[in-house]
């Protein structure tokens, strides 16, 4: 058997072995799976599927966050006595925003245009999955 | 296996709509066949779709979150493109949130690393990598007839964009345009990772698999 002929067995191989752990799945991981595809279904339908209460709304969450970055960046710049003044602040103050904006979650959320018109354009042309 | 509270609020919220009389509602739209059409979508790709997840996070609870948040888009956002679109899609949202979940992850190993009161030797704060590796190598468990965790552990192992086309290809059954449409790159692109997977994976576990 040559490489070419051993490369192809391996895929075809491989392929069994991922599509058979996927068909097994715990009940427990499947009962999940399918609780979140009902919960999609009623955002699908109107419904205000969030997955976080409403009291967790990122209107009230984005202020305290902000202010709980600042206490935590004066504790860690605070240098009590004797203790060795705190390097490489500005790695931690850009951490911080990070872990503080409530929009970085956003990023991946916002609708990609550019992607949906290339998708939609190839769509046409050429069947998804085909 | 642990219940997260961001899954306990959703599975929640499935049983205030079931229970309500809008949940009447819900539970009739499976009768609008666009809602059987998402519905036969989502519950296609759900499985392969939270062993990919799971290869990358390696956090069964992370893996759920990634798949659930991708879903909750597509029904929101997506839902209303013609449904040849709704795979790469669908596949494309996942992997920007298992990319946000491994950021966030990195950033905040890094912000329990820099607390002064951690002992210096403690640096690593993950407790997913902490963890000492007590898996046996991949000989060993082919050897002990797990050959499917061990080709689970390889493909884990790989770079992103590796996984990503291998599991795409080999898992969803994609071709390299869709893969190309999944991924946001080009066809050459697709080829080159892919090929790339096959062959680090093939230089760990081909003599077992062929």
């Amino acid at each position: 058997m040559n490489k070419d002929e051993d490369t192809s067995a391996f895929e075809q191989r491989a392929g069994e072995l991922l599509r058979e752990s996927a068909n097994n799945l715990d009940a427990a991981t499947r009962s999940r799976l399918t609780q979140a595809r009902h919960i999609a279904l009623a955002a699908h339908g109107g419904h205000p599927a969030s997955t976080r209460p409403g009291w967790l709304d990122r209107r009230v969450l984005a202020p305290g966050g902000a202010l709980a970055a600042m206490v935590l960046m004066a504790v860690l710049l605070w240098s009590g006595p004797g203790q060795a003044p705190v390097k490489d602040a500005g790695a931690a103050l850009e951490d911080l925003e990070l872990l503080a904006d409530s929009d970085g979650y956003d990023i991946s959320q916002e609708p990609d245009l550019d992607f949906i018109e290339w998708a939609a354009a190839m769509g046409e042309t050429d069947p998804v999955g085909s | 296996m642990h219940t997260c509270p961001t899954f306990n609020a959703s599975a929640t919220l499935l049983a205030d709509l079931t229970a309500s009389p809008q949940g009447g509602a819900f539970l009739s739209a499976t009768a609008d066949p666009a809602a059987q059409t998402l519905n036969g979508f989502l519950a296609q790709v759900e499985r392969p779709a939270f062993r990919m997840a799971q290869m990358a996070l390696r956090h069964d609870e992370d893996a759920l979150d990634a798949v659930q948040d991708a879903m909750l888009q597509l029904a929101r956002r997506y839902a209303s493109r013609p449904s040849a679109e709704w795979r790469p899609l669908f596949y494309r949202i996942l992997e920007n949130r298992i990319r946000d979940l491994q950021r966030r992850r990195t950033v905040r190993s890094r912000i329990m690393a820099f607390m002064p009161w951690r002992d210096s030797d403690d640096a690593e704060a993950d407790p997913v990598q902490r963890a000492p590796d007590l898996a046996p190598g991949p000989a060993a468990q082919v050897e002990g007839g797990q050959l499917g965790v061990a080709l689970h552990n390889a493909i884990g192992l790989l770079p992103a964009r590796q996984r990503e086309a291998f599991l795409l290809r080999s898992l969803e059954g994609m071709d390299v345009a869709a893969t190309a449409r999944a991924m946001g790159c080009s066809e050459g692109s697709v080829k080159t990772h892919y090929s790339r997977a096959v062959h680090s994976l093939r230089a760990q576990l081909g003599e077992f698999m062929t």
